[in-house]
């Protein structure tokens, strides 16, 4: 009876080794209370249920029944991979990620070098800071008349946006000299109505990246967004 | 879309259709492709973004108001959409609309349990090269554009679903 | 070896970057903290796509390194790099992020800053499997980190501490710790398990029967209550306290991830204490669930064991004999679920993934397993965290090939412009050289130059006549001459009055012009300035000329090689994805297929013991029967 007993209790504490995740909560060690198998990843913990075999013979005799061993099963034809193996698969792992990541920033450097040259380039952010939630729809942006964006904001973006984020809505080329910003954006107010507000504002292009950033805000207290565009120039 | 236009295109897309389903599915240029992302406004809801539903199965369902078979297309996605929503399918219907009060009228008109996303420039429906109606195009989990359905008959519905069915088990 | 980084990720990163970058960075959960202050609205860009979840991360980490490629993150340095480093660790990039985080460890960096990195690092080094570093890393914090950080800190050590066996330092370490509520009932745990294996059972019994009798709604809390129950039930067990176990396990809930061990440890305290009838109940139910269970396996062999006991050899010898049957058809499904698994149709159901999950949100969508038979098997393996950071692996893998797909198709694009552009400039280059050879700017400069000190010279002579209209000029030059030849001559009463009618004349075309003459002159002025300005002008335009002519030769030539050179490596980077990713899909494949033979190793064992004890049941009976029937002195037969 002890052995069963004891067996059981290998089986139930090399189960208890499996820890089972717990969502948001921090998890707890697999510490099983009686075995000394630390990694629950490793097989010499697991190996040793098979032995652990409940029943003893019905009449009592000593249990020594221990010798149901995996003596009848074919021995493993798979193991399980070994800890230098996850480990170095995961080192592999890592450095071929880091070279993407790498390779992901040289690519967009290019491009944007490419595309917009740093001595034409103009580019357009968008930024929100009110006090409660504005549900931002869409965004529409002329230079000198012509439309060079017209964004749809989807929930997502827009709680982006409230948590502090800025959106580079616009990145593109001008020639130097005076220009004009027009920006519209509709969204819904506060009482489910949908308005509309617009801003303008001219600017000198000359030699660098020219930064422009249209801030919806509430500042005016007036319980309606308001918006304005700030020239950070070069 | 023009009754007219629409109306010719039908035909040419049905003779297709007899030609072969396959030929119709294999001359659709964008099989394979990754799937051009748009952002559009619902009639009922938030604006919608293509790009931000990889990870799930998507199904864009082109309708016009003047197209007869739209509606039977929608409602039997819809039947589908039901079915497999839990197992990660989302599905859009998109316009295809010169009148955006037709439009309008049609979405209110199918009640459906997706989203109906309004296209007022067509750009989309450049996009997806939407040559004619109704059309419905399987965008698979990583955002790459699989099959392209162009008519609804009995038959059809099962053999989209278990198109969707291989989709979703990806 | 990987785990608990996972869980603490969100709360960690919640709670450090709620701190260190006041810029709002509640880690994508954020309702509570302040919108940010961004002055860089380049960092504010980084910030868009970090917030809208994890898979924009590898966009915010192309954004973040690229800015700082153009050192254009200058404001928030400190933010940027403790940013970067978490979008690492998200990625599961603990290298690179260790690397980030021991940078932030200079001097100059606030204290608030370097602690944040050291727990980060500890983190990071735990979950590497480096615990002494990681304990050490713990050590270098100074003071306290923000409650909710110190609460993960004093988690973490414990961690650390269990795992490196030192119970006793875990046991003193959470004793009497103080923490917020929601941790309060793991601490106790940890604390409950330590003292188990310090063999303290009273201690623990205590400190387990404090979190098995938590009353909570929690799901996540109410799997913690049964779990400690259990622990303490089988800790209980071991030491043969049948009477400490059964109300702990009774604790345990019939309907949850842990009741059929629960089941099983009551049978047995039952059995302890000799009540094999008592023990028939727990067992008898879990012969009704699922035999993929070990539990429920093992109840197979314990109730034919419990009617031994009971002498009812009959009911155990079929007892027996259904748990034959019983094993024999699971190792049959084992055995498909095997061969699935090695003809590499495992993972088909889990692969695709869900994007938007991100490494550690995904499995909170782990309830959702695959309709494949075999994930009844893998439940434990799959939730375990090599399958888990295994997975994550694949996918982000696999997301990586799909976007250097994307680049590879633009990088024809940038080719085309390139040439479009070398062709352009083939055009203008030999124009705009021709024009600044030309020195034509130079020339106009100087000749402004002489009209400048020509007109200063007629101001300061009050040079009339050279503004002079020009048939005033013409008239002036005529009266000149004439005065000229005037003074050759003799004087005489004709020559005299010639020379007053002409000094009459002069005196009054001197007259007009002097009038005009200041008008002229601001005239003449404002045109000066006229052409001052277009000079200028001029000049800028030439300086952008000469600025692009420098810079031409080596931008297309610069860039076409850079292009070349990426697309190099897009191509040998899509090699080793490949190859990577398969490999890692091998890997997760083997850990399925280990874990599977290891189940049917146990069940193959199970199977032994159910023959060798139905056999000797027989076999008694057999013998039982012998004696009976022949007499007491003519037993011969051995018993077999």
């Amino acid at each position: 009876m002890k052995l069963s007993t004891f067996r059981a209790l290998l089986i139930g504490a090399t189960i208890l080794c499996a820890a089972l995740p717990s969502g948001a909560a921090p998890a707890v060690p697999e510490a099983a209370p009686s075995t000394a198998a630390a990694a629950p990843a490793s097989p010499a913990a697991d190996a040793a249920s098979p032995a652990g075999s409940a029943g003893t013979s019905a009449a009592g005799s000593a249990p020594g029944t221990s010798a149901a061993g995996p003596a009848g099963g074919s021995p493993p034809v798979t193991q399980s991979p070994s800890a230098a193996d996850t480990r170095a698969l995961d080192e592999e792992a890592q450095s071929l990620k880091k070279d993407v990541v790498d390779l992901n920033r040289d690519l967009y450097v290019l491009e944007e070098e490419l595309l917009y040259p740093a001595n034409t380039q103009v580019a357009v952010f968008l930024s929100m800071d009110v006090g409660s939630f504005f549900g931002l729809d869409s965004v529409e942006l002329k230079i000198d008349r012509k439309e060079v964006a017209n964004y749809l904001y989807t929930p997502r973006e827009v709680d982006a946006l409230m948590k502090g984020g800025v959106q580079k809505l616009y990145v593109g080329n001008l020639k130097t000299g005076s220009h004009e910003l027009v920006a519209f954006f509709t969204g819904k107010g506060p009482n489910d109505r949908d308005y509309k507000r617009g801003a303008s504002i001219k600017f000198d292009k000359s030699i660098g990246a020219h930064y422009l950033e249209l801030k919806i805000n509430d500042r005016q207290h007036r319980l309606q967004p308001e918006f304005e565009i700030k020239d950070w120039g070069e | 879309m023009r009754r007219i236009d629409e109306c010719r295109r039908r035909l040419v897309a049905l003779a297709l259709l007899m030609a072969s389903a396959a030929a119709v599915a294999a001359s659709y240029p964008l099989i394979g492709q990754s799937a051009p992302d748009f952002a559009l406004r619902a009639f009922t809801g938030d604006n919608v973004r293509l790009s931000e539903h990889r990870g799930e199965v998507v199904v864009l369902a082109f309708w016009s108001s003047d197209c007869s078979t739209c509606g039977a297309e929608l409602a039997a996605i819809n039947r589908s959409f039901s079915t497999y929503r839990t197992a990660g399918l989302t599905v859009f219907g998109v316009s295809v609309e010169d009148s955006r009060r037709h439009a309008r009228q049609f979405a209110g008109a199918h009640r459906v349990g997706f989203q109906m996303l309004d296209d007022p420039t067509e750009e989309v429906s450049r996009q997806y090269a939407v040559d004619s109606l109704p059309m419905v195009v399987l965008i698979d989990r990583n955002g790459t554009i699989r099959d392209v359905h162009h008519d609804f008959g009995p038959q059809d519905e099962a053999g989209y679903r278990a198109e969707l069915r291989r989709l979703l088990d990806e | 070896m990987r785990r608990l980084r996972a869980l603490l990720a969100p709360l960690a990163v919640i709670a450090a970057l709620a701190v260190a970058c006041p810029a709002g960075a509640a880690r994508r959960e954020s309702d509570k903290l302040p919108p940010t202050r961004v002055r860089d609205l380049n960092f504010g860009d980084v910030l868009f796509y970090y917030f809208q979840g994890p898979d924009k991360d590898l966009e915010a980490i192309t954004r973040i390194e690229a800015y700082e490629h153009w050192g254009l993150l200058s404001h928030h340095r400190p933010e940027a790099d403790l940013l970067l480093g978490s979008l690492y660790l998200d990625l599961g990039l603990h290298n690179a992020a260790g690397a980030i985080f021991a940078r932030l460890l200079t001097p100059d960096v606030p204290p608030g800053v370097r602690n944040r990195a050291w727990f980060y690092l500890a983190e990071v080094w735990y979950e590497r499997g480096y615990l002494e570093k990681a304990e050490q890393s713990l050590a270098r914090i100074e003071g306290r980190l923000p409650p909710q950080l110190e609460a993960q800190r004093t988690h973490l050590l414990s961690n650390v501490l269990i795992r490196l066996g030192r119970d006793e330092e875990a046991v003193r370490l959470l004793d009497h710790w103080q923490g917020p509520p929601d941790w309060l009932a793991y601490a106790r745990f940890n604390l409950g398990i330590a003292l188990i294996r310090e063999h303290r059972l009273a201690d623990a019994d205590r400190a387990l029967a404090a979190v098995g009798t938590l009353v909570t709604r929690d799901p996540e809390l109410a799997t913690l209550r049964d779990r400690a129950n259990l622990a303490i039930g089988y800790a209980h067990l071991q030491q043969h306290d049948a009477a400490a176990a059964r109300p702990a396990l009774e604790r345990v809930r019939l309907e949850g991830p842990y009741s059929n061990r629960a089941l099983l440890g009551m049978g047995w305290a039952d059995a302890d204490l000799g009540d094999y009838r008592d023990a028939l109940v727990p067992w008898l139910e879990l012969q009704r669930r699922s035999v993929v269970d070990a539990a429920v396996q093992e109840s197979y062999l314990a109730v034919p064991y419990a009617y031994g006991k009971l002498g009812a050899e009959k009911e155990a010898a079929s007892s027996y004999e259904n748990a034959l049957t019983s094993y024999g058809a699971e190792g049959q499904a084992l055995d498909a679920a095997i061969a699935r698994v090695e003809s590499g149709k495992l993972l088909t159901g889990m692969l695709a993934g869900n994007a938007k999950a991100g490494r550690y949100g995904w499995y909170r969508q782990l309830k959702t397993l695959p309709n494949a038979p075999e994930s009844r098997y893998l439940y434990d393996v799959f939730a375990g965290d090599d399958f888990q950071a295994g997975l994550a692996n694949y996918r982000e893998l696999g997301e990586m090939q799909r976007t250097l797909t994307e680049w590879s198709s633009s990088m024809d694009a940038f080719g085309d412009m390139i040439d479009a552009r070398q062709r352009a400039y083939a055009v203008r280059l030999p124009r705009a050289d021709r024009l600044l050879g030309s020195g034509a700017l130079d020339r106009m400069q100087r000749r402004r130059d002489e009209l400048a000190s020509r007109l200063e010279r007629i101001v300061r002579e009050h040079d009339v006549a050279a503004l002079g209209a020009p048939d005033q000029q013409a008239r002036w030059q005529r009266i000149r001459a004439i005065e000229t030849s005037l003074a050759a001559a003799p004087h005489d009463a004709k020559t005299d009055g010639l020379r007053d009618r002409l000094r009459l004349v002069k005196g009054v075309l001197y007259f007009e012009m002097d009038a005009a003459f200041n008008a002229r002159v601001w005239r003449e002025r404002r045109t000066l300035k006229d052409l001052d300005l277009a000079l200028h002008e001029a000049e800028e335009r030439w300086i952008r000329v000469e600025r692009a002519r420098r810079s031409v030769p080596t931008n297309t030539g610069e860039f076409a090689s850079r292009v070349a050179g990426l697309e190099t490596r897009i191509a040998a980077l899509q090699v080793r994805l490949a190859s990577t990713r398969a490999k890692q899909g091998d890997y997760l494949a083997q850990l399925a297929a280990g874990e599977l033979a290891e189940q049917k190793q146990r069940l193959a064992a199970y199977r032994v013991q159910a023959r060798f004890e139905l056999a000797s049941l027989y076999d008694r009976a057999a013998s039982r029967e012998d004696q009976a029937q022949t007499p007491p002195a003519a037993q011969k037969e051995p018993p077999r």
